[in-house]
């Protein structure tokens, strides 16, 4: 089986994804590329519709004998079918729904939220200083064109204060729920899983943005501390090619159109 | 008497996911008909089973399942009978994908269409007083406006018109992948098309310009194949309301 990873900076997807592997024992082809200026869509990168319309938005592709796939969460359950001793997965069927209900939260909820501030953060000033006849020839091949105006919109820095307020409460919730989950446990399945991972890539750098939602939580921060100190973790870290690697975002999941 | 009782609404959408999963699986379960429009999934009798207030929900023994995807993989790996997920990592991969584009990206967009001239219309003829309670007690934030939208109509031209333009490039990757696989993501009858066909069954009747045997001919074998199963006809005994039955039943009966 020939495994070749596609990834940006280790914050978010990209860093769920590479740890992911780190833990199943598996080998990959590493193949760094800059998510923030739409890599993703440039020559040479195998892609196909689950690509270019991964709900993720931009996020790593793992190519497995020559098939493309997207979506972290997925590439995680895929990661953990091709090595079942990985304990990516818990193996209980209620376990596993739990996990799965979770991560759908993280990446519904809290992943657009997220994206959304670490963009208007640290993308927008990338992609402002870039002249508009190069933008537009970096984002022209997206296929997608919601996720293409989504590009445009944060290189125009738009972000209004209701979505900024509702990205922020999803942000505190975030920290709330996993401060409430550890109460009994180290992690947030009892056991470590993939669920770890998740929520740490999109939780952990809003730490720069949003301390205040980290204050007078302990559990949060132990467990911060006890994913970050995983081997695979520190290992995706190390795969940091800027000085900030945690600031590695490109445009995301969208905010849910129904509310 | 079954230790697995299934709250849901009309046997389509997402409370026809786990529904349809359990009857594949041949999996005896209590049926609980929950009715949407009067908003009985906010009222305290169910809050206090699916506190999140949300349609399905499955309780196994002492167990809350909700959350329709995640319950289908359950019901998938919790229970025995034919198995509804394919067996090779990639084309799992691939049928989770799927349920995933669906339950945020293409599904949406169905509802947003069915509900602003469907449903909505329907609810709103309420009471107004009784509809601004049942609003208020519904307990997640983000159902709240979802509901709101729905029922005052507020969908924007602009959102319907982006909704129409995904539902018509979700036809054209529908049906492009289902020319590459016989079903949804694999060549095999998984969750992946039970999720598909519980949204998608009406559009060869609401849309017969863009879905026809013409247009779109994986689209039509695949939809008649899904709909010839018996275990879709027997998840629409469950079915209450006339409309959304009248709506299936003429496709079940070509398609057998």
């Amino acid at each position: 089986m020939a495994l070749t990873l596609y990834h940006g900076e280790p914050a978010g997807p990209s860093l769920t994804v590479l740890a992911a592997l780190f833990e199943s024992g598996m080998t990959a082809e590493l193949v760094p590329f800059d998510l923030s200026l739409a890599q993703r869509h440039g020559a040479g990168v195998p892609r196909d519709f689950e690509i270019d319309y991964s709900v993720e938005g931009e996020g790593p592709i793992l190519v497995v004998d020559g098939e493309p796939t997207a979506d972290s969460v997925f590439i995680g359950c895929l990661l953990d079918d091709l090595a079942p001793e990985s304990g990516l997965l818990p193996r209980d069927p209620y376990a596993r729904w739990e996990m799965m209900a979770w991560c759908r939260w993280i990446i519904e909820r809290l992943a657009p939220g997220a994206a959304a501030l670490a963009n208007i953060a640290w993308t927008t000033p990338r992609l402002a200083a870039i002249d508009d006849a190069a933008f537009e020839a970096m984002i022209a091949p997206i296929a997608a064109d919601d996720l293409r105006e989504r590009w445009a919109q944060t290189r125009r820095g738009i972000l209004s204060d209701d979505h900024r307020a509702a990205s922020e409460a999803r942000v505190r919730e975030a920290t709330d729920k996993v401060e409430a989950r550890l109460a009994e446990r180290d992690w947030l399945m009892g056991d470590f899983s993939l669920a770890d991972l998740e929520s740490y890539a999109w939780i952990a750098p809003m730490r720069d943005l949003l301390p205040d939602a980290f204050a007078d939580k302990p559990r949060l921060a132990a467990w911060l501390a006890r994913v970050e100190a995983r081997p695979s973790v520190q290992r995706a870290l190390a795969q940091g090619r800027t000085a900030e690697p945690a600031h590695g975002f490109a445009p995301g999941p969208e905010i849910n159109r129904w509310g | 008497m079954s230790d697995i009782t299934l709250y849901h609404w009309e046997p389509n959408a997402n409370s026809g996911k786990p529904m349809l999963a359990l009857v594949e699986k041949g999996v005896p379960f209590n049926s609980h008909y929950i009715d949407l429009l009067a908003f009985d999934q906010h009222k305290p009798d169910y809050l206090a089973i699916n506190p999140m207030g949300t349609i399905p929900a499955m309780t196994h023994g002492d167990r809350l399942l909700n959350e329709s995807t995640a319950m289908m993989e359950y019901v998938e790996e919790a229970f025995g009978g034919p198995s509804l997920m394919p067996a090779d990592p990639v084309d799992r991969w691939r049928v989770r994908w799927w349920m995933k584009f669906l339950d945020q990206w293409l599904c949406p967009s169905f509802s947003m269409i069915g509900w602003s001239i469907f449903i909505g219309p329907q609810v709103r003829a309420r009471d107004p007083e009784e509809l601004k309670a049942a609003i208020d007690r519904i307990p997640l934030p983000e159902r709240r406006v979802a509901w709101r939208k729905a029922i005052y109509g507020l969908f924007s031209e602009e959102e319907l018109a982006e909704s129409r333009r995904r539902v018509d490039l979700g036809i054209g990757m529908l049906e492009e992948a289902l020319g590459r696989h016989e079903y949804l993501g694999s060549d095999q009858y998984s969750l992946a098309d039970i999720n598909c066909f519980n949204s998608a069954y009406g559009l060869p009747s609401s849309q017969p310009e863009d879905v026809n045997d013409e247009k779109t001919p994986n689209i039509m074998r695949w939809v008649r194949s899904v709909a010839r199963r018996p275990a879709v006809r027997q998840t629409w005994t469950y079915s209450r309301v006339p409309r959304f039955a009248e709506r299936i039943m003429p496709l079940i009966e070509e398609a057998a």
